[in-house]
Order: C-alpha cells, then sequence, then structure tokens
C-alpha cells in the first residue's frame, strides 16, 4: 500500500535537496510553510498535529529543514507532509502540499459495505492503522 | 425629463435633426417610423456609469445601411425599441430604458483594403434596472433576444459584456469554487487530473464502472460521464450510479486519496435531474455533472441545489459550439462563462488550446481568466474587452478536455497552471498498457512537471527532457510519449483575437 | 585546476565595494575595519580551499564584536552579512537583530519555542544578539536563559551553512560571559573589538549626520558642537555615536521650534538658508553645559 495523497506521490521519495527547492518555492512565493504529520491518513482526516505553527517569516528553506529534522525524530514511523499557504485575498487557503515522510510500513485501508435499501450500499473506509490503538 | 412641445420649430431645425437623435417631443412620438439613431439610441456623447452593463457587439451591417445606425438599432432591439414609434414610451422615464450605442470602432483586420466585409464593434450601455436581478434567463432574454435576427444586420456577435458589480452581487454563484473544492478533496498545488470514459455509449453499467475503478485506481482524480450518456437502453442511470460509486469507493480505499465521478444527472425534466441527484448524494458522491443545452433556469436551479447539498456541479458546455465558435455571428465563450459564473457551475469545459477542439491559446487563456479572476483586466489579445470585478464571487475550476495527452504536460501547465481539471480521456483508456497505466502515465508527467516548474526551471523549452527522465523509471509514461509522440491538432482557429500586442520601443 | 585566482573571486563578490560603503558609513574605527578585511581575505581563502578541495567543512563564522555603545557594532554586522552573502557563506543576508527577551520567555516550555522562532526567522542570513550576556543569569539557577544557549550552541554547531551568530555588547561583561560559558566561547570564530571614537572622530560624525538629514552648521554651531561633545564625554552614560545622534535630534527640534518663533512673530521668513542651518543658539541651549537649560531660548538671532 502506497499512499497517494499529495503533490508528488507518484514520484520516487524527494531527497532533502529536493524538499529544499519545494519550499524554496513557496517562501519565494511569500506563503507561509507548515509540517503536519498524523498515523491515521485517512482521506478525510482533514486535521493532522500540527508540527508547531505555520512558518510565516521565514526567509531560507533551511528553518524549514530544521523543523522537518525534529519532527521526523520525534514520529519517525508516521506521516509527515509540508503545506504551503497562501493568504492573498480570494485564496487563503493551501496552495501546496506534498508528503516528506511514510511509515516503514503503509497499513493502508479496508472498505466495508453496508447494504442499505434497494440495492444502495453505504461504504466507510476504515484505516487498519488504527486497529492497533497504542503502537 | 422635462415635456417641451416647439410648435414653431422651424424646417431647418428639424432637418438637422433628422439625422442624429430627436429631443423635441413632438417631433419624437409623431407616429410613423423613425430612425433608431433619431429615436436616441446612438449618443456618442453617453458616458456609461458603474451601475451600467456594457456590451460590445461585432457587426456586419446590411450593404447600405449606416454604422452608427446599425448600432443603435442593435440597441434599440435589445432593450426598448419596436419597429416603429409607440407614444407609451411617454408613460415611462424612456431615457434610462432605452440602451446607448456610444462607439463605435471598426474591426481590425476588416473593410475596405481587407478581404473581410467590413465589421465595426459596437459599444452599448444597459441600465441596471433592465434586468431582474438574480436571473441569466432575464438578462440573455435582453440581450441575445431577438437581435441576432435582424434583418438590417448580415450577422452580430456578442463579443464581450461588463457586468456592473452592483448586478454581480445579486447572484450566489459557484455553489463549492476553487478553493473549497480542493479543500474537499483534500488536493492542491497542481491541476487535477480526469478522464472521460469511452467509448461514449454502449457499456454496460458492470463495464462502465470498471473503466472508472481503473482510471482512478491508476492515479486520476475524477473521471466523467460523457454530456450524451444520460439513461439509455444500454445503461439505466441507477446502474451507472452504483457501479460508478462502488468504483470511486475502491479506487479510494486503495489509494488513501478523494476520488470522484461526475455523474450525469441531465435529464428531460427538472424532476429527473433532482431525483437523479439525490440519488447521487445518496450514495455519497462529491459531484454530479449537468449538460449546458438544459438550459439557463435549470442550471440556476440545479446549482442552488447543488449549493444546499454540498455537491461540486460539473458543467459540460455541450452545444456551445453552435453560437461560440463563428467568429461573425452568435456569443462568444467568454461572454458565456461570465453568465456561467454567475448562475453558478464549479467546472466549467474551458478548451485546450493544444486539443481536438476548437481555441486559440490567447482567446483560450481569456475564458480560463473569466472563471479565476478576482477582478478580470481588460486584455485585447485574450479577446477581453472590460475590466470586470468579480466582487469576490466564488472562482470556476476551468477544465481542459478533447484530445490531450500526457506528451503535452508542459504545454497545459503553462498556458493554464494549477487551477485546472485536465482531461485526458482517449489519453488515458487509449494507452497500450491498459487504463491503468493510462492514469499513471498522466499522474506521473503532471508531478514531475510541477515538481520542476516550482525547481525554476523553464518547463515550456525543458518539458520534453523533463518528460523523457521521468519515463526513464516510469514504463506507462515511457510507452504513453511514445504513443502519442506526433499527435497533435495544428488547425487554424476560427475564433481568434483581432488584436495581436506589437512590440513597442521602450527607453 | 590546481592554480586558483583570488583576485578573481573577491571581484566577483565585488568585496571592494562592501568595504568601501563601511569606510563611508563609519568614521575612524580603523582597527575594526583591519580586522574586517582579515575577515574577508580568510573567506576568500577558505572559498578557494573549498574549491581546489582542500577543505570540505564550511568554517565556523560566528562572531562576537564588543565595545561600549554607539560605536557601530549594528552597522558593521549589516556590512558583515552583507559580506557572507557575496561569497556565499549564507544565502540570503538578511540581520535579524534580538535581544535576551526575544527569545527567553516568561514561564516552562515557552523559551525553546521563541528561540527556534527566532533562529528560524534569522537562517539564510546573521543573527546579532545583542548584550548577549544577559542570556546568562548565574543569580538565578532557574533562569530559562540557559535554555536559549543551549539551543543557540546546538544550531550553531549543526547549522553552521544556514545561519551565523554574533554576539555584541560591552567587552567586560562578554569576557565574563564567556568564562562561564566555554562552549559558546569555544564556536566563537572571530572576536572584534569596537574602540570608543576620539574627539575629532565624534565631531567628524556630527558632521556627517547632519548632512545626510540635509542641514549644515554654521561657524559658531561647529564650535559649540566640538564644546558640546567634549563636555559630554566625561559624563556618565555617554554612547558614543547614538548621543551625538541624540543631541543632534533635541538640537533639530531647537531649530525647527526658533525658526516656527521667530516666522510667526514676523521677524522673518524663513528661507531654504535657515530651514537648514543649525546655529550656535541650537547647540548651547544644551544642559550639557552650564547654565542649565534653555539659555539660548527665545534670544536666537538670525545668522
Amino acid at each position: 500500500m502506497h499512499i497517494t495523497q499529495g503533490q508528488f506521490s507518484f514520484l520516487p521519495p524527494l531527497t532533502e535537496a529536493e524538499i529544499r527547492a519545494q519550499v524554496d518555492y513557496a517562501i519565494s512565493k511569500g506563503w507561509a510553510v507548515a509540517i503536519e504529520w498524523t498515523d491515521d491518513p485517512h482521506p478525510r482526516n482533514v486535521y493532522w498535529s500540527m508540527w508547531g505553527p505555520p512558518m510565516f517569516e521565514i526567509r531560507d528553506g533551511a528553518a524549514v529543514t530544521f523543523e522537518l529534522e525534529a519532527c521526523r525524530k520525534a514520529n519517525p514511523d508516521s506521516y509527515i507532509k509540508i503545506n504551503a499557504f497562501d493568504n492573498t485575498r480570494g485564496v487563503e487557503s493551501t496552495v501546496m502540499s506534498f508528503i516528506v515522510n511514510r511509515p516503514a510500513h503503509e497499513p493502508g485501508f479496508g472498505l466495508t459495505r453496508q447494504e442499505a435499501d434497494g440495492r444502495n450500499i453505504r461504504y466507510t473506509t476504515r484505516p487498519y492503522s488504527t486497529e492497533r490503538p497504542g503502537r | 425629463m422635462t415635456l417641451k412641445f416647439h410648435a414653431d420649430q422651424t424646417e431647418a431645425q428639424m432637418g438637422m435633426q433628422t439625422e442624429g437623435r430627436i429631443t423635441d417631443i413632438k417631433e419624437r412620438y409623431k407616429g410613423g417610423v423613425l430612425k433608431y439613431k433619431q429615436m436616441g439610441y446612438w449618443r456618442p456623447d453617453y458616458a456609461p456609469k458603474d451601475t451600467d452593463f456594457i456590451c460590445v457587439f461585432r457587426i456586419t451591417p446590411q450593404e447600405g445601411v449606416d454604422t452608427e445606425e446599425a448600432a443603435a438599432a442593435v440597441a434599440g432591439e435589445s432593450s426598448t425599441a419596436t419597429w416603429t414609434v409607440v407614444w407609451t414610451d411617454m408613460l415611462t422615464a424612456h431615457e434610462d430604458y432605452q440602451a446607448k450605442a456610444y462607439r463605435i470602432d471598426p474591426v481590425p483586420g476588416t473593410g475596405p483594403g481587407t478581404d473581410k466585409e467590413a465589421q465595426y464593434f459596437a459599444y452599448i450601455a444597459y441600465d441596471i434596472i433592465l434586468f431582474e436581478e438574480g436571473s441569466i434567463a432575464n438578462v440573455t432574454a435582453s440581450l441575445i433576444g431577438n437581435v441576432f435576427s435582424f434583418k438590417p444586420l448580415k450577422a452580430a456577435r456578442l463579443e464581450d459584456i461588463r457586468i456592473p458589480v452592483a448586478y454581480v452581487k445579486t447572484f450566489k454563484g459557484p455553489p463549492t469554487g476553487i478553493i473549497v473544492e480542493r479543500e474537499r478533496l483534500d488536493k492542491y498545488g497542481r491541476p487535477l487530473l480526469g478522464a472521460t470514459m469511452k467509448p461514449k455509449l454502449g457499456l454496460s453499467g458492470k463495464n462502465y464502472g470498471r473503466v472508472v475503478y481503473e482510471g482512478l485506481t491508476g492515479g486520476l482524480d475524477f473521471t466523467k460521464d460523457d454530456e450524451n450518456i444520460n439513461s439509455q437502453p444500454f445503461m439505466h442511470w441507477r446502474d451507472r450510479f452504483l457501479f460508478c460509486m462502488e468504483a470511486v469507493n475502491k479506487a479510494q480505499a486503495n489509494s488513501g486519496e478523494i476520488k470522484g465521478h461526475y455523474l450525469n444527472i441531465t435529464a428531460a425534466t427538472m424532476e429527473d435531474m433532482y431525483e437523479r441527484a439525490e440519488m447521487a448524494k445518496a450514495l455519497g458522491s462529491n459531484i454530479i455533472m449537468v449538460d449546458l443545452i438544459i438550459g439557463w433556469t435549470a442550471i440556476q436551479s440545479i446549482s442552488n441545489w447543488a449549493r444546499k447539498n454540498d455537491m461540486i456541479l460539473h458543467m459540460h458546455r455541450a452545444g456551445h459550439g453552435t453560437y461560440t465558435r463563428q467568429k461573425n455571428h452568435g456569443v462568444s465563450f467568454r461572454v458565456i462563462a461570465k453568465w456561467l459564473r454567475l448562475a453558478g457551475v464549479d467546472h466549467l469545459h474551458a478548451g485546450t488550446a493544444v486539443g481536438k477542439l476548437e481555441g486559440d491559446p490567447m482567446t483560450v487563456q481569456g475564458y480560463y481568466n473569466v472563471c479565476r479572476d478576482s477582478v478580470t483586466r481588460q486584455d485585447f489579445s485574450r479577446g477581453l474587452f472590460f475590466d470586470q470585478d468579480w466582487a469576490d464571487l466564488r472562482k470556476v475550476m476551468p477544465v481542459a478536455s478533447g484530445g490531450i495527452h500526457a506528451g503535452q504536460m508542459h504545454q497545459l501547465l503553462h498556458l493554464f497552471g494549477d487551477d485546472v481539471v485536465l482531461q485526458f480521456g482517449g489519453g488515458t483508456i487509449g494507452h497500450p498498457g491498459g487504463i491503468q497505466a493510462g492514469a499513471t502515465a498522466n499522474r506521473v508527467g503532471i508531478e514531475a512537471m510541477v515538481k520542476a516548474r516550482n525547481e525554476g526551471r523553464d518547463i515550456l523549452n525543458e518539458g520534453p527532457d523533463i518528460l523523457r527522465a521521468a519515463a526513464k523509471w516510469c514504463k506507462p509514461l515511457e510507452q504513453a510519449l511514445e504513443t502519442w509522440k506526433d499527435v497533435s491538432f495544428n488547425y487554424n482557429s476560427t475564433d481568434t483575437p483581432d488584436f495581436v500586442a506589437t512590440p513597442t520601443a521602450s527607453n | 585546476m590546481s592554480e586558483i585566482d583570488l583576485q578573481q573571486i573577491l571581484r566577483e563578490a565585488n568585496i571592494g565595494e562592501v568595504l568601501e560603503q563601511l569606510d563611508n558609513e563609519l568614521v575612524g574605527l580603523v582597527p575594526v575595519k583591519q580586522r574586517i578585511r582579515e575577515i574577508a581575505a580568510f573567506l576568500v581563502v577558505s572559498r578557494a580551499r573549498q574549491q581546489l578541495g582542500i577543505e570540505s567543512a564550511a568554517p565556523s563564522l560566528h562572531m562576537c564584536f564588543t565595545g561600549n555603545p554607539g560605536t557601530g557594532k549594528t552597522t558593521v554586522a549589516l556590512r558583515m552579512a552583507d559580506m557572507l552573502h557575496r561569497l556565499g557563506y549564507v544565502r540570503k543576508g538578511h540581520v535579524v537583530s534580538v535581544t535576551r527577551d526575544d527569545l527567553v520567555g516568561q514561564y516552562i516550555g515557552h523559551t525553546a519555542p521563541k528561540t527556534r522562532e527566532i533562529l528560524k526567522k534569522a537562517m539564510g542570513g546573521v543573527l546579532f544578539i545583542d548584550e548577549a550576556y544577559y542570556l546568562y543569569r548565574p543569580e538565578n539557577e532557574r533562569d530559562y536563559g540557559q535554555e536559549a544557549i543551549e539551543i543557540l550552541l546546538q544550531v550553531m554547531e549543526n547549522n553552521r551553512e544556514d545561519l551565523v551568530v554574533i554576539l555584541a555588547g560591552y567587552k567586560d561583561r562578554m569576557d565574563t560571559f564567556f568564562q562561564s560559558n566555554p562552549g559558546m566561547s569555544s564556536r566563537i570564530a572571530h572576536h572584534i573589538d569596537f574602540p570608543d571614537y576620539s574627539q575629532s572622530e565624534l565631531v567628524e560624525i556630527a558632521g556627517k549626520m547632519m548632512s545626510n538629514m540635509h542641514y549644515r552648521f554654521d561657524a559658531g554651531a561647529l564650535q559649540a558642537i566640538a564644546e558640546y561633545i567634549a563636555q559630554r564625554r566625561q559624563q556618565p552614560h555617554f554612547a558614543n555615536a547614538r548621543s551625538i545622534r541624540n543631541a543632534l535630534d533635541r538640537a533639530r527640534l531647537r531649530h525647527a521650534n526658533r525658526v516656527f518663533e521667530a516666522a510667526a512673530s514676523g521677524a522673518s521668513k524663513p528661507t531654504a538658508e535657515t530651514l537648514s542651518t543649525i546655529t550656535e543658539a541650537d547647540i548651547r541651549a544644551s544642559r550639557v553645559f552650564d547654565g542649565g537649560n534653555g539659555s539660548g531660548k527665545g534670544k536666537a538671532t538670525q545668522s
């Protein structure tokens, strides 16, 4: 299982230099950069844990690498993504998001089908990662 | 307005007035026929108000018809005038209801000395009182109601429209908008990828759902019903919905990524459309689709429904080519796009520039601007005649669909940026390695291109190299590049800009 | 390639321009300027050694600027950042200037995020910590300053390529600070001591400041400012160039008041000349002179 959320999930894992290049692009656009992590990458898990607040006034990608290293150290077997945020009127939302760390084993999801009236089916996507609490 | 009767007017004065607007009330409302200019529809001194609509029509007058009179006629026929004088005008503040042609420019490259008959851009202003709030049906009934069949004109085309902010604010606009759509899908910083299911017709529900599943699992964000997939004998709509949603949910679980299929709910009646929309919602679909041919009233109705039900609304512009393509007659697509943004759609097919369907690159970029700008700026080289303030109305996600493939990824990203759905139908399903491989080729292609652009590379020129480099480790992309390497559609567009930017010397 | 052209590295980085700017901006400071030239040479040579593969690791470039207030430490830090940027030792070349309060929090768990925040802002440039010794308060063993120092040390060691730290403050206090924090001392590669300005340098500085603000001294004012400086230097809290700037700001206020009153009373109409000339009276009204506050006030004449 390989989760394909984010901008670059179909490419080989980004190197440190490649991550840095993307972050520098975000900084050059005046976007705030944030790091988030989770062990439950359910497609509708919108709120991953923030690794500190978004970095608003940084001038250089080294600042993000600095925090990313710390986040990786604290959560080595988690999903970590880098987001960029544009506060321009009319956007005011995330404008970049890419995964920079994955667990060694990605457990993936199961699909539960509940038969409803007629032939209707109600679907539930169930993350295997949450079936082993306390891991 | 003050009424003045001058019984003792001289012949000389009257003679002068037959050339232009007659202000003398007695003369103006004498029974019979007057020229439109005389009735006050040609007002070269008029300065449009901020609250006026401004339309620019491309007109081709019949032989011998005076240009100003032709422009005045368009103003008249699209607002209050009828072929003869009516005294009942005097019961109204009729000067306000009269549209006013105030400017005429010859169209570059037409008329004497060229191989085209003379055409003119006629600028016409309409007072806001002419239009019912929040109704595109009403706007179109006036602006393109009778005037396009009007005999003194050989042809007429509504090129562009400036909609006053005051009127823009009477619409709710797109039910979702680009920003919220991305937040719902959790997809940022790259174009979205889609594919239209092929063959268009004949697949059973189960087979159809298989194509959806393969495409989404391979890496697409969306798949799409084609415009004429409704509920034909080979596939009942309920079957289509059930099988497609099974495919969507399974692909979603496989990838951990939100997926969607545009369920086409276009149907014979509004009641049928609501029924299909409700079913899509019950099955958990995040998006529905309608065709442009359902008409303005149905579009606004289904837009309201989508807004109430957290549904993204995809608009396929089926039928538009019948009136947008020919340059001398019809309505420009940029005007249709403006009306659709007000009427409220989230996705709009707006051209590819490089694919199989009509579309000059600059002109197509103009449509994209109309969909996505907060304020669209006047830009003649992209066919945009006016500044248009959208008053924070949500933005429409343009869709590029029709004859595009992975080998054009750099051109598409360069032309359209991130906020677009790139739809590869044949370019996914026709892949020699299968549908999943086709989807993967497109996804790898776009991710590699976005990454390279962000790294500061010149994708327009280095694009083919970037794709080849990714193809070295991605077999499906290699196959795609090989299969479609020579495919391009280099036909001349019919709808091209009339104004070309000329380099000016700068010191 | 085994030969390398040092002059070319120097030329390409346009270091001459930075040194020239420094000369123009700062009066005197001969030993400081000499040290900066030495550091520039060291940076150029290191660059050359890296290019030839003799040296692999980036040199430690953290610095300490000691000297009394108003001796040009902040200005030199700005030029130093520029120089480091031109030679490719920092990527952006900006300066983030902070004091203890920007780094150290008020309660537990507050300091680390604050310090990291500042470090992140400074990355790509220079972090200038004024009166750095306030970070260390041995009298309070639970002082959070120590936490900031530890994070600083870590980053100064591990992120050498990302930022340069300059500590600044009084020489004696900095020496004490280093004695108690040998870790910090060992990470500082370059020490620059900023001497106090001489009487004549201070007079020159005053003239420069005036002309930068498009004012001029008349002959009497020139004499008065020299006397002012001579007396002010002997008094407590003298802060070199900063004290001069403050004195001139006050003189400009008095000048404005004088010109305004003269115009209001109809005595004279202001001209470009009177609007930009500081006279003796504007200076002598200072409390620094005997006779105290306002001795010249209201008696100003047009020069």
